[in-house]
């Protein structure tokens, strides 16, 4: 076990039409959405999407212009135990240079009332026990990482808010992060990170709320949003009705074509290749179309350079 | 990064990570918020300058002591005065205060430059708590800092009473009293930082602001209002604190020690409460 057993039911966070106004910018529109308990869930977004904004006034640190966000039932500023209930690292930079990651630690365990044991045990945790009287101005941003998330745990607590916790990472430390937080998932916590780089959690989460210009505009299972079976394979062929007829031919459904790309669905890019190769037809492109997900994001991060 | 430890791996925690029912303690409040003060080196910064200033003060009003003033200036009394021997054994006030007030505004605005304020009203998110911990915690600090700036001011003006041929006086006539005070103020001035630094975030303004509006524009407030016969320049926070001490006064209107002492009370309380409840309301983006 990480830590105690969760024999308690888990808490959740429910968020209902959380709208902030900040003058006349709209950062978050009429909001809504729930987090459950025992999985991970990818808080995703282009960059200014309100991701930060809807996380701080989850934690209290920002006040809603209107509507509610409760964790189990209350919210946070209501908390008789705010950092044993909700552990959060929104982001890398709030620590001072001039002070040790020990101390840093040191100075939320004493305000919080626990122990200095506990300090100790999420150093560890975390790897950073050999650097941790160092004063945090020479650490990498790897290693701030790791300190946030050792302040999140600091008390124990059976949610976790990660803001961006993959950034700065390397792949082996994402690696790490993954098995981590799907270890805390699967001992009954509830684990909300955020990213603008849907490929740093596609394989960590496992429920998908994306938003774009302060609104939820797609939520539910990664195993929906990113199903294989739904994809479709894009083909170009400089002869696309021959290219047709022998799709036909094994078929492979068409279900639409621009311009000689031709897309099929219910078939791998091997199929179709092996197809057309029979065919003695020319390819000049063959490709699996990227999932929903992945279309989603990517319309909306265009979306984004657009403006 | 290394992809050690793994979950599995991890330590077993006591069950007793936390007790406490309702919301973290005041006691528990302020020990944090004096680990953070004492986790960083700018306090020992603060209080070396705090000495320095300070002995300059005691050993120049000593030194000066009964010296005629250029350009038609008053002469001080000599050191075998009571007012001027308060003014030199009490000059930890004039030697540490303005110290004390930066003390108090990087406490505030650090927290803003280096985004701490983040996990410190993630701790305490109902917010007053731990802005008044806060408070008490540089309180406990400004009163180290008036307690070495006395010693420091006692170390460098009594030599120079001694040279000059003085008794030492330190029990002379609101000698021990001045002394006290100029402790008791000193802790003052780091409220009056903390609500300077509430108010404007940004730590290298708020200490310009800060000195150059004690050092700079309350002096030139203080001349404009004599010139103007008016006597309302004793009611300026500077000049009240230092009629606390009850030091010679150079012909400046000054308040009656208590009368002084209530003046610096008042904008303690004043800045005190800018700092709460500015903190309370504010976004932390």
């Amino acid at each position: 076990m990480l830590t105690r057993a969760m024999s308690r039911e888990g808490i959740q966070i429910d968020v209902a039409g959380l709208t902030k106004r900040f003058g006349p910018v709209h950062a978050v529109s009429d909001m809504a959405f729930s987090v459950r308990p025992g999985r991970v869930t990818g808080f995703l977004g282009p960059n200014g999407a309100g991701k930060t904004t809807t996380l701080r006034m989850v934690l209290g640190l920002v006040t809603p212009t209107s509507g509610t966000a409760l964790i189990g039932g209350r919210s946070y500023r209501d908390l008789d135990n705010p950092i044993g209930t909700v552990g959060a690292a929104l982001e890398a930079a709030s620590f001072h240079p001039g002070r040790s990651a020990r101390n840093h630690l040191k100075v939320m365990a004493r305000a919080a009332g626990v122990q200095d044991s506990r300090v100790e045990a999420v150093l560890e945790l975390v790897s950073l026990q050999a650097d941790a009287n160092r004063r945090v101005g020479g650490y990498s941003l790897g290693m701030r990482q790791r300190l946030g998330l050792a302040a999140a745990l600091l008390a124990d607590p059976p949610v976790l808010v990660l803001d961006e916790p993959a950034n700065g990472l390397d792949p082996a430390g994402i690696a790490w992060l993954r098995d981590f937080l799907r270890a805390l998932a699967a001992e009954g916590r509830t684990v909300l990170i955020s990213s603008h780089v849907l490929s740093e959690v596609q394989q960590t989460v496992q429920d998908v709320l994306i938003i774009a210009n302060g609104r939820l505009v797609r939520e539910g299972t990664l195993a929906d949003l990113d199903d294989p079976a739904s994809r479709g394979v894009l083909v170009r062929s400089p002869r696309p009705d021959q290219l047709r007829d022998a799709l036909r031919s094994v078929s492979i459904t068409e279900s639409g074509s621009d311009d000689g790309l031709v897309r099929v669905v219910g078939a791998t890019p091997a199929e179709v290749g092996a197809a057309a190769f029979a065919a003695g037809v020319e390819l000049h492109e063959l490709y699996a179309e990227p999932s929903d997900l992945e279309r989603t994001f990517l319309q909306l991060t265009t979306e984004e350079v657009r403006r | 990064m290394s992809p050690e430890p793994s979950p599995e791996t991890s330590p077993e925690t006591s069950p007793s990570v936390r007790t406490e029912a309702v919301g973290p303690s005041m006691t528990a409040l302020v020990r944090s918020e004096l680990l953070k003060i004492r986790s960083t080196r700018l306090w020992w910064a603060i209080l070396i300058g705090a000495v320095l200033w300070t002995m300059l003060n005691a050993a120049i009003v000593a030194g000066t002591a009964g010296l005629e003033a250029g350009m038609g200036g008053q002469t001080s009394p000599g050191v075998d005065s009571p007012e001027l021997l308060r003014t030199v054994y009490s000059a930890g006030f004039s030697g540490a205060y303005i110290f004390a007030m930066i003390l108090g505004v990087t406490g505030m605005t650090g927290e803003y430059r280096y985004l701490t304020i983040t996990p410190t009203f993630l701790v305490a998110p109902k917010r007053y708590p731990v802005v008044v911990a806060k408070l008490l915690a540089h309180v406990v600090m400004g009163l180290v800092y008036g307690v070495v700036a006395a010693i420091a001011a006692i170390a460098a003006g009594l030599p120079v009473v001694l040279l000059k041929g003085g008794d030492p006086g330190l029990l002379a006539d609101g000698v021990p009293r001045a002394v006290l005070l100029s402790v008791v103020a000193v802790a003052l001035w780091t409220l009056i930082g903390i609500g300077l630094g509430t108010l404007i975030k940004n730590q290298i303004a708020a200490i310009l602001i800060g000195v150059v509006l004690a050092f700079l524009i309350e002096p030139l407030v203080n001349l404009l209002f004599s010139f103007l016969d008016s006597d309302l320049g004793k009611f300026l926070p500077t000049t009240a604190s230092q009629a606390l001490l009850d030091p010679y006064s150079a012909g400046f209107a000054l308040l009656e020690w208590w009368a002084g002492g209530l003046v610096l009370i008042g904008y303690a309380v004043v800045f005190s409460l800018i700092g709460v409840l500015f903190s309370v309301r504010r976004d932390i983006t």
